[in-house]
């Protein structure tokens, strides 16, 4: 390198520098991530009350209630969600816990599936009853002690099982978060 | 190289045809000894091209999705962007044992004592509270225009969904339009006629 005589053309090696670009690109491979959300699903409350008052405008509007328990929540593989429609009909969802493989969740989609069917039946023959009334809304309640215990999961399926059935109108209820609803 | 020389010296190349595509011959490619180099331009080229392509595709900013096993519905809708972009939208992040991560700070609603927990949803509360107050962000009616989004694990306990709805809720902070995060299920046998 230090006898270059002037005059003399000289010749750079490429090699090194391709050799790091490739390393940059494959820095950049790795660390790459495409930030993707699925979808989602939109579950307003009302604006003119928290969320556990019901206004006394409400009191005379037909309505669903689905009442969430969670069962034997000690033991996680046998825990089960039940939902008790209006008190006249109980469904149980399948035990067990949501985390697992993709097989696992695909023999609980299934079972879900026909829980879910059920489900949208009684809700069906609910709506008729009251004559398909526009007025009609869903509650889905979790009281304590067991109801806050269930999985997101379990309530995200009712969730989607009211909307396809196209009960949009939803509220929830619940026990108070620690500190009451205004806090502390 | 030396014997390249020699071979070239003793082998006689046929006489090259004209020099138009149409006539061009087999005999015309490089033949092995030749002294031949490749032109590495257009590949340092192609190459920075990548690297540019996959500098300005990272993402650095600070993550705001955690990676959590959204919950399974079918009824999701797409999550296109607002219609008003100048609004913006909370994600608020309920991993499964019941801990939120919004904005990256971590809020344990699922302490062991339930002061810890007052205390968790205390900060949260005022976290929301201060970058919620803007009134542009405000309806005339003093309703946020800012909807949160529950990006929440299928397994964390509903009680801790219903505490943020209830933070939300609350007079100082008045956002009432919560979405939920899902995800459909791959469909194959698993999903049956809806």
């Amino acid at each position: 390198m230090v006898d270059i005589k002037e005059g003399e053309e000289t010749e750079m090696n490429m090699t090194p520098m391709i050799d790091i670009v490739f390393q940059l690109i494959i820095f950049f491979l790795i660390t790459l991530k495409f930030k993707t959300i699925d979808e989602r699903i939109d579950a307003n409350m009302p604006k003119d009350r928290g969320p556990n008052i019901t206004p006394p405008s409400f009191e005379d509007k037909p309505k669903v209630k689905l009442k969430v328990f969670r069962k034997n929540k000690a033991d996680e593989a046998t825990a089960y969600t039940l939902v008790k429609i209006d008190n006249s009909h109980r469904v149980r969802l399948p035990s067990g816990p949501w985390k697992g493989t993709q097989e696992d969740n695909q023999a609980r989609l299934k079972a879900y599936g026909e829980a879910m069917a059920q489900i949208r039946a009684i809700l069906i023959a609910k709506r008729q009853a009251v004559l398909n009334d526009p007025e009609l809304y869903a509650e889905i309640v979790s009281p304590k002690p067991d109801g806050g215990a269930v999985p997101e999961g379990d309530v995200i399926s009712l969730l989607d099982t009211l909307v396809a059935v196209g009960m949009t109108d939803i509220r929830f209820e619940g026990a108070a978060m620690p500190g009451g609803v205004l806090g502390r | 190289m030396d014997t390249n020389e020699s071979r070239q010296t003793i082998r006689a190349r046929p006489a090259s045809p004209p020099d138009d595509d149409a006539t061009r011959t087999r005999r015309d490619l490089p033949l092995v000894g030749d002294d031949t180099s490749v032109n590495m331009t257009p590949m340092i080229d192609m190459t920075f091209l990548l690297v540019v392509f996959f500098m300005l595709s990272i993402d650095l900013t600070q993550k705001e999705y955690l990676p959590v096993d959204l919950p399974f519905a079918y009824e999701g809708v797409e999550d296109l962007p607002q219609p008003d972009e100048t609004i913006p939208r909370f994600v608020v992040n309920l991993e499964s044992d019941g801990t939120v991560m919004f904005k990256g700070r971590r809020y344990s609603l699922s302490a062991d004592r339930p002061e810890a927990q007052e205390a968790a949803l205390g900060a949260l509360r005022s976290q929301l509270r201060s970058i919620s107050a803007d009134p542009q962000y405000r309806e005339p009616t003093g309703a946020s225009r800012i909807p949160v989004l529950i990006h929440g694990d299928r397994a964390a306990k509903w009680k801790y969904a219903q505490y943020v709805m209830q933070v939300c809720a609350h007079p100082d902070i008045r956002i009432y339009q919560v979405q939920f995060a899902v995800t459909k299920p791959a469909s194959d046998d698993a999903s049956e006629e809806r």
